[in-house]
């Protein structure tokens, strides 16, 4: 009784171009100025690994200090200094950037557009964020990314007014970067039913990027405004009359849909990778962009689960939060429902099983699932006013959600374009290594910050008191963050390496191959 | 909170299902990859799968508000809330009653006798205590795990809370789970179960 519907063509499928070699003459001016969609893209993308890098190393350092408990070499300012440049770089620089840029240079290929429409806005969207990013590391904020006032307006820190700006200016850059991800998604011609997966995808988180970050921008201005005590009006400070609910609520109403703003692109990925390597279109288009919808109107009004055990959220207020956020779970579920209909309805080619980017792929749905699962337990107000709320198991579920599922479909991204950036295949070999170092990495890195929080180990503790299992429980997640660092060692090695050495393709260097020991000549080149 | 964690209380039941779910979605995933058999659902599995989902929806907001609505009826009969100003007769339900203020950075106790005690609440076997937590800086967190409560604290207002004290005389940790500035790290107490005489009983007893 399979429906018509069901094999619509207009699913990301047809994606062929050619490979090129970018690098090849590329001049500084190019890279730091051009509009050309590939440049910005891969500006983009490059700038994430450094984000990354800068990121991960603050992750390595207090992850050596978080090891065995006692202080070791780090204390409390340094700590939460690391720990917030963490958050921050990670989201705003890494992840989402990421995860947009290569949506830049994939959506005008599937358009048929062939240029980024309002290239300039994408443009000043990085630089932008270039402007934060350095204010942020002058800066040095230690108040976590969340910025909870009155706290962050007492850090004692004379510079700390960066930070405040540095929000601001995340703020604008996601303001433009979102409009350019819906300028493009409204350009598709063909009519909605037309549309592809990933225009949807842009359509919708381009909107949802446009509304949420103006409460971002007023948060970052209102604790400016506190801070320098411009005037009489006090937002956020409650000695001066300011409200901490009022603060709360407008930050959420940014922060909820802000953990979709690197998902739906990396989703958004998915449906443009999968029906390539299987050579087959997605088991439902309508099924996703049912989600797509779902997902952003859902995403605002669900904020207040974040702080949820607090006095203001209660009675049929918190009940109404908990009961949307776990119909929030729907759009997800139907996603990863799609994809594994669509891994399941016909057989794998040999090809796809080989490729770096689709084993990314299959290893982010799981890890979606691993993280996703939990999102309906979070949800109950009852186990999350036991020891969910600001313990590790927070950390966990979003370990998973950004990075085992985002971070890891970005980089199944970027390995898919290396060939159109370099006109060279990577490395096998190498990907290999740092395939499986992500996948062990991360689940032992999730899994034992999960324990951790099923012990009620705090979030944000640079020092910490034996208690049964929370030194063991570290040491673990230690562990799995060193064994992501030195994968991002072999990526890197791969990366530079194979940009010059790799073996060079032409033609489609993702052909669809059933059976590779049949036909060797097919075999996709390393 | 009292949502034990044996084998089949609430929370144990929610954290099975949380498991089951995310067992199948990996059993899935795995026969897609490896299975030899093809299988392409048709529209009804989905919609069948989102009804099991609204199932569960429902599943976990009856069984955690339950679950709250338990708690809190215990804590104020006759407003059933937990926050608010809460005052009066509620209390003689109670076998103590601590104001504690959080503060940067620690936590101070004071008992219905107007005696503060610093970082330790100190409190018999057995006894339910009424929490009046409030915050006169920052945002806190008040986390007591071995029973099982946790709770966010807004410089605005003041929460209530209550907790039952284990029977195992000891010292069981009390502690800050949200940022609240550099000292948040040492923002602990210790919930000190005592069996000795030297506990000056409240007026409740």
């Amino acid at each position: 009784m399979a429906t018509m519907e069901m094999d619509d063509p207009k699913m990301g499928e047809k994606v062929h171009w050619e490979p090129e070699n970018l690098m090849k003459g590329l001049t500084l001016k190019q890279i730091l100025f051009s509009n050309d969609y590939r440049h910005i893209a891969l500006k983009g993308i490059l700038t994430s690994f450094i984000m990354l890098a800068l990121g991960g190393t603050f992750a390595i350092i207090f992850r050596t200090e978080l090891a065995i408990p006692d202080v070791q070499f780090i204390g409390a300012r340094v700590y939460m200094t690391l720990m917030s440049l963490h958050g921050m770089v990670m989201v705003f620089g890494f992840l989402i950037p990421l995860t947009v840029a290569v949506n830049y240079y994939i959506l005008p290929k599937i358009l048929g557009n062939d240029r980024l429409l309002w290239s300039g806005a994408a443009q000043a969207s990085y630089w932008t964020l270039i402007l934060a990013a350095v204010l942020l590391v002058i800066g040095r904020p230690d108040f976590t990314w969340t910025a909870y006032a009155p706290m962050s307006l007492r850090t004692g820190n004379d510079f700390i007014w960066m930070g405040y700006v540095a929000i601001i200016l995340v703020a604008i850059s996601e303001f433009l970067a979102g409009a350019v991800l819906f300028r493009n998604a409204i350009s598709s011609r063909g009519g909605l039913k037309n549309t592809p997966l990933i225009a949807w995808a842009g359509g919708t988180i381009g909107l949802l990027f446009m509304v949420s970050v103006f409460p971002l921008g007023f948060v970052g201005y209102g604790l400016l405004s506190d801070w320098a005590q411009w005037t009489d009006i006090a937002w956020f400070d409650p000695s001066r009359g300011g409200s901490v609910q009022f603060f709360l609520y407008v930050f959420w109403t940014y922060g909820h849909p802000a953990v979709y703003l690197p998902f739906v692109p990396a989703i958004a990925i998915i449906y443009t990778l999968m029906p390539r390597f299987l050579g087959h279109p997605m088991w439902s288009y309508w099924s996703g962009v049912a989600a797509f919808i779902l997902l952003s109107i859902g995403a605002l009004p669900i904020g207040p689960h974040h702080f949820q055990p607090l006095y203001s959220v209660s009675g049929d207020y918190q009940r109404f939060i908990q009961i949307l956020t776990m119909l929030v779970f729907i759009p997800s579920v139907l996603h990863v429902f799609n994809w594994i209909s669509t891994l399941f309805m016909a057989p794998i080619p040999d090809s796809a099983r080989r490729a770096i980017p689709f084993k990314f792929m299959v290893f982010s749905i799981a890890f979606i699932v691993y993280g996703g699962a939990t999102a309906w337990l979070n949800a109950q107000i009852a186990p999350d006013s036991d020891f969910i709320h600001n313990t590790y198991w927070i950390p966990a579920h979003f370990h998973a959600m950004f990075f085992g599922f985002s971070g890891q479909m970005a980089f199944a991204g970027v390995y898919f374009l290396f060939p159109y950036f370099t006109g060279r295949m990577y490395n096998q070999t190498l990907g290999n290594w740092h395939f499986w170092l992500w996948q062990i990495g991360l689940f032992i890195k999730i899994t034992g910050m999960g324990v951790a929080g099923y012990l009620y180990f705090p979030r944000w503790v640079y020092d910490y008191l034996s208690m049964p299992g929370w030194a063991e429980s570290q040491m673990f997640i230690t562990i799995g963050g060193y064994m992501v660092a030195l994968g991002f060692l072999f990526f890197l090695i791969n990366l530079f390496w194979s940009a010059s050495k790799g073996k060079v393709v032409t033609g489609d260097p993702w052909p669809v191959v059933h059976d590779l020991k049949a036909a060797p000549a097919a075999q996709p080149a390393e | 909170m009292e949502n034990a964690l044996g084998i089949w209380g609430p929370q144990a039941l929610m954290m099975a299902i949380t498991a089951s779910f995310t067992v199948l979605g990996m059993v899935m995933l795995l026969a897609a990859m490896l299975m030899k058999r093809r299988w392409k659902p048709t529209y009804s599995v989905e919609f069948v799968f989102v009804g099991i989902m609204l199932v569960l929806a429902w599943v976990g907001d009856s069984t955690s508000t339950k679950t709250y609505t338990a708690y809190q009826a215990n804590l104020n009969a006759e407003e059933r809330m937990v926050s608010g100003n809460y005052e009066g007769e509620g209390e003689a339900a109670f076998d103590r009653v601590f104001t504690v203020i959080a503060f940067q950075w620690g936590f101070g106790f004071i008992n219905e006798e107007d005696e503060i005690s610093r970082n330790a609440l100190v409190v018999k076997p057995g006894e339910t205590v009424l929490l009046k937590v409030l915050s006169n800086d920052v945002i806190h967190g008040f986390n007591v795990p071995v029973a099982q409560i946790t709770a966010e604290i807004d410089p605005d207002d003041k929460r209530e809370l209550w907790i039952r004290v284990p029977d195992e005389p000891g010292k069981y940790l009390i502690q800050c789970v949200n940022y609240c500035g550099v000292g948040h790290t040492q923002m602990k107490a210790w919930l000190v179960v005592d069996a000795g005489e030297e506990v000056n009983d409240g007026e409740n007893s």
